[in-house]
This record gives C-alpha cells, structure tokens and sequence, in this order.
C-alpha cells in the first residue's frame, strides 16, 4: 500500500493559512476550570475541501466544535468561521453550518423523514422547501424505503447517516462531523468515509471530520489538523502528513532481541509491538532493503512485512506500544 | 449554484476539477425565515404533539379523552337549558366546576408536558436544536408558548360552548349581553389557569428524559398539594369557630386557616385569585377575605419560580 494519490483536485498544499480559509482560530483557549483546560492557545486555519481534527480522546476536538458553532464562549482567543466571528455571530454561523453530534441524538419514534423534515424548518426552511429537501438529503446519504420508517428500527450505521442529513437539510457551506465513524463496523466506516468525500467532492461543502483514528480518515482528507491536549501539534496538508505516518511491520517467528540489536545498529530505531513484531518508521524505499538484508543475514523466519499506518498517539510520541489497535486494519 | 443541470455547469467554482458530476446535489436559494420563524415553527410543531397530531393514534388518547371530559358539562348545560327554557345556567364561567376543571388539567398536564420536552431530553436532540440559528432560550420560550396555547385551548374552548348553549336559550339582547359580560372575566380565569400550569408542568417536565418519572411527579406533586390543600381547609373550617363565630352561613367569613390553606395547591390558588379580583361564585376553597393578596402574590411566585427554573435548565443543557 503505497501514499494514497490524490483522488480529487481539490485545494493544493500549501492553502492552509490563506485568506480563503474556512476556519481561522487565533490562540483560542477554553478553560472550564482552573484546572481543566480543553483548548489551550490554538492557532489554526482550515481550507477549504476535507479537514480531518485528529486527537485523541478528550483532546479537545468537541470543544472547538462547540466554539466554532458559537455555542460555547472562548475563554480568550478567537475564531473566525466562515468569516464571522463565532463569539458574536454564531447565528450567523449556524445558519451556514451543518452539525453531526458524536453522540445519539435521534428520537426513536419518529420517521427519518419527519425528522431530517423538523430540523430543516429549524434550519430556517420554509415548509415546502423543508420537505424537499429532508426527501434529497436522505436519498443523498442513501436512505430511501427505510425513510418512512420509524428511526427506532434503524440499523446504527443508518442512524449515522440519518445524523448526516440532518446536518446537511439546511444546505450549509460548511459541515462538522464529529466522530461519524463511531459505533460503525469496518463496511459501515468505509461506507461512511465514501459518503463524506462523495459530498465533500462533489456537493462542493467544506467538511470537518472529527476523529481519533487518524488512520481512518487521512484517506479522504486534503488537510490535517492534530491537537493533543488542547494545544496544536501539527497542521499540514495530507501529503505531507503519510510521509511520516507510515511504519512497516515485521514479525518473525523467532531471534527478535538479535533482529532489534541488528536494525538497530543498521541506524533504524526498532520498537516492539507486540510479542513477535517490531516497527521501524519508512524512511524511504531503503528502509525495505535495510530489513530485508538484517533479517536475511541473521538467517531469521520471517512471518510479515507490512506497511502501516500508526495511530496518531505513535505519531507524534515515540513510545506508543499499543497492541490492541496496531495501524488501520 | 445549482448543480442539477450538467449540461448548463461550468468550471466548478469550490471543487475546481472542471467536471461537475451530476449526482443530483441542489443548492437551496430559496428564502430562509430567520429566528422568528424559526421559533414559530417549533411553537406550531409543539403546540400540535400536545394533542398528539402528527404522532399515532395512541398519542392522542388521553388529550382527545380529556378535552371531551372538559367540554361535558357545557354540553350538559345546553342540554338542559335545551329542554328546560327559562332555567338559570348550571355551570358558571368563571369556576366552570372547579373540581372536574381542576382534575382534567391535572391529567392533561401530566400527560403532554412531558410529550414537549421530555421526549426531546430522552433522546439528546438538543443539540441539534442548538446547532440551529436560534438562541439557548428560543427553544424554552417556543415550547412555553405552544404549552400555554394547548392549555388555553383545553380551557377556553368548553367556556365558548358554553356561552353559546347559553345564548342559545337566552331571551332577547338584554340577556345575551349579560351572557357576554359573564363571560369575560371566565375567560381571564381561563387564562390564569393555562399560563400557570403550562409553567409548572414544562418546569417539572424538564427536569427528566424519561416519560414516565416526568408525568409522575407532575402528577404527584399537583394531587398531592390539591389533597393537603383540600383537608387543611376542611379542618380548619370543622375547628374552632372563626372571628365572627356561628355557624358557617353563606356570608360568614372562614376561619384564617381555612382562608390559608389553599395557597398551597396550584389550583386553589388559581381560585383564590379568582376570588380576590371579585369572582363571587361559590367554589370549595373558602373565600379567601382579608388575605386574598396572599393569592396574587403567591400566583405570581409559582410562575416566576417556574419561569426561572426552566430558564436555568435550559441554559445548562444548552452548554452540555
């Protein structure tokens, strides 16, 4: 598996930080208490096209979502989404954002038309237009019989794609999704994923997608942004993101203390993962000949080489030794 | 920019890939109606599922039961008047029989308030309401609205059956005229009574997602009032005899304990107001005399107090 190419024209690198920014934050903090900090001093630009807000649990990605939609004041700092300000036009703002909430958030007695149709009109629709437009929203998230049952009945990923309409009813420029992938199972996260580059692409909206799994999203991303503990740890378009996101693998049955002091002294940097594999990071296509020649001078039974996509946590710290969750499958 | 026509579509401007793929995406050009219609609408949603339009056939038992409940002793009335011409009224408009007023509101209050706001809590949809463009307190305030208008409808709809089977059998102008004036002040009464009702059931709604535990504590807290209320009065009247002594006449004044004991229940209180600006209709709560203002100036606590409450909670799940 090779760095995903460039599927879509979309902005070039290079665009974040520009006028045509979607979203700029000037050292945005948000303190709950004095103790508790979620975002601390961000400064950050989105462009246009896909964005992917990657951080770990309670990195503060929620946070800034809330901020962005003018529902929750900065303690200092600001952002500007859309070019208005979210502390003092967040009507505004609203009104050209679409919002999928992490969590549920459906009543399960409704139908998903009569849904997506109710929160069109409290986007702003007129009653006519709601209508029409809750019916081209679920048939573009790909609900069609099922949109005249009750949401109770759905499956999870059609209640993720009933959340997709209604942020999408009110015809916004612009869409937050907060972990739209959560919950779902690896067809269901695929499906998902297409469906948000499909609207990204192709319906011409700005989309922020919101995950922890950055291995799940840089696939439809043109630009990265990662915090960590509410501060930015980098920002960057996709390219230049896979370079150092990409590890091998490799696992062999047996004489791994000898292979990690062999890579090692090679001037690779082995980690171990698990109990019969090692990491090194791909530093270009002589990493591949360096393990090869180390494990074929040792003479060692090798079981895989596989290159990987790592967690966002290994990315940017060097001691993630994460067995449960090793690339993105 | 609408996309719908391929054949018409140039360079496109967001993507800039040159080829517009027609997926049938449209962009809404169309008006948007703003906070204020936005609010109406959600007035006009809410104010429908009070009576359970909109939702099944279920939904709409017990408000349909209850509102015929209501309209019963107007239609009594007519009949009666009906078949015996020349009878005075049965039911007045201003206490429109206190108790059965009293206990269909109950019902319908612990019923459908939590059918407006509940519902919404159980299920998390409040963010998706607050990532709309209106403000924390807009949803609160269109839910208020629409609860109030239901109970208004619960409330004044029976009164207007009433005066036309009144009118219906009245002779001459004179008499329709003195319908009317009976009428006015019935259906301020009315209008005390849904403003403070719809309050204290949102207020009570609001605090649980779940159905049940809401209509239960709205439910127990009405009763349970009304019933403290009903035999603090009743004691207080069979105790030692009041200021004026004797036995109660129709223009003895009640012991103060009697006076007193309806500022605790919500519906007493309602009627004690009425009495305190002048309603003279008999009822079971005493007339309150003296102490009447206490009515008013409770009246006017039990709504600020729900007011307040649904303000408050409605600006911390706004934050959640």
């Amino acid at each position: 598996m090779t760095a995903p190419p460039q599927l879509r024209a979309g902005p070039g690198p290079g665009d974040a930080g520009t006028a045509a920014a979607v979203i700029q934050t000037e050292a945005l903090t948000k303190r709950y208490t004095s103790e508790v900090t979620a975002l601390d001093g961000l400064t950050v630009a989105f462009a246009p096209g896909i964005t992917g807000l990657v951080g770990a649990n309670g990195a503060g990605k929620s946070t800034l979502i809330k901020i962005l939609l003018g529902l929750l004041p900065p303690t200092s700092g600001r952002a500007v989404v859309l070019g208005h300000d979210a502390a003092a036009s967040g009507e505004r703002i609203r009104t050209l954002t679409g919002y999928m909430p992490e969590h549920d958030c459906l009543p399960p007695d409704v139908t998903g038309t009569e849904f997506v149709t109710h929160l069109g009109r409290m986007s702003g629709l007129p009653a006519t237009a709601a209508k029409e437009r809750a019916a081209d929203s679920l048939r573009h998230v790909g609900l069609y019989e099922e949109r005249y049952r009750q949401v109770g009945t759905y499956s999870t990923g059609m209640k993720q794609r009933v959340k997709l309409a209604q942020a999408l009813v009110g015809d916004p420029r612009l869409l937050l999704l907060d972990e739209p992938t959560i919950g779902l199972d690896p067809a269901g996260r695929r499906a998902m994923l297409d469906l948000i580059s499909r609207i990204g692409a192709e319906f011409g909206i700005s989309i922020v997608v919101s995950s922890h799994l950055l291995g799940e999203i840089e696939q439809i991303c043109d630009q990265l942004v990662v915090i960590d503990g509410g501060k930015l740890l980098r920002s960057d378009t996709m390219t230049s993101f896979t370079q150092v996101s990409q590890v091998l693998l490799i696992e062999v049955d047996e004489g791994i203390a000898g292979l990690v002091a062999d890579l090692a002294a090679r001037g690779l940097a082995p980690r171990r993962s698990g109990r019969r594999g090692l990491l090194v990071r791909i530093d270009g296509e002589q990493t591949y000949d360096t393990v090869r020649d180390a494990v074929a001078d040792l003479g060692l039974p090798l079981n895989r080489l596989e290159q990987q996509r790592r967690r966002v946590e290994e990315l940017f710290r060097d001691n993630g030794d994460d067995e449960e969750e090793r690339g993105d499958g | 920019m609408t996309a719908d026509n391929a054949a018409a579509a140039g360079p496109a401007p967001v993507a800039g890939a040159g080829v517009i793929h027609d997926l049938g995406y449209r962009h809404y050009d169309g008006p948007r109606l703003g906070r204020p219609g936005i609010i109406r609408a959600l007035y006009w949603h809410s104010l429908r599922s009070a009576f359970g339009i909109g939702r099944g056939a279920k939904a709409k038992i017990v408000p349909v039961l209850m509102f015929a409940l209501m309209c019963l002793p107007a239609i009594v009335n007519a009949i009666a008047l009906a078949q015996h011409p020349g009878q005075s009224p049965i039911v007045n408009y201003d206490t429109y029989t206190y108790p059965l007023r009293s206990l269909v509101m109950l019902i319908f209050v612990a019923a459908q308030a939590p059918e407006l706001v509940s519902r919404d809590l159980r299920s998390h949809v409040l963010p998706l309401y607050m990532s709309r463009p209106m403000r924390r307190l807009d949803y609160p305030l269109a839910k208020l609205a629409a609860f109030t208008a239901a109970c208004l409808l619960m409330l004044e709809i029976p009164l207007i059956i009433l005066y036309v089977g009144n009118i219906l059998s009245a002779g001459g102008g004179s008499a329709v005229w003195a319908q009317t004036r009976a009428l006015i002040p019935g259906i301020g009464v009315a209008a005390l009574w849904a403003v403070l009702l719809a309050a204290i059931g949102l207020v009570l709604a609001s605090l649980t997602g779940r159905r049940a535990y809401a209509t239960g504590m709205i439910a127990i807290y009405l009763f349970l009032t009304f019933t403290l209320s009903t035999i603090l009065v009743n004691v207080a009247q069979q105790g030692p005899a009041g200021p004026k002594g004797g036995p109660l006449g129709p223009n003895a004044v009640a012991p103060l304990g009697a006076r007193l004991g309806g500022l605790i229940s919500p519906f007493s209180v309602l009627d004690g107001v009425r009495q305190w600006l002048g309603g003279t209709n008999t009822s079971p709560i005493p007339p309150p005399g003296s102490v009447g203002f206490l009515y008013g100036i409770m009246f006017l606590l039990l709504l600020a107090a729900s007011l307040a409450g649904l303000a408050a909670r409605y600006r911390k799940v706004g934050a959640a």
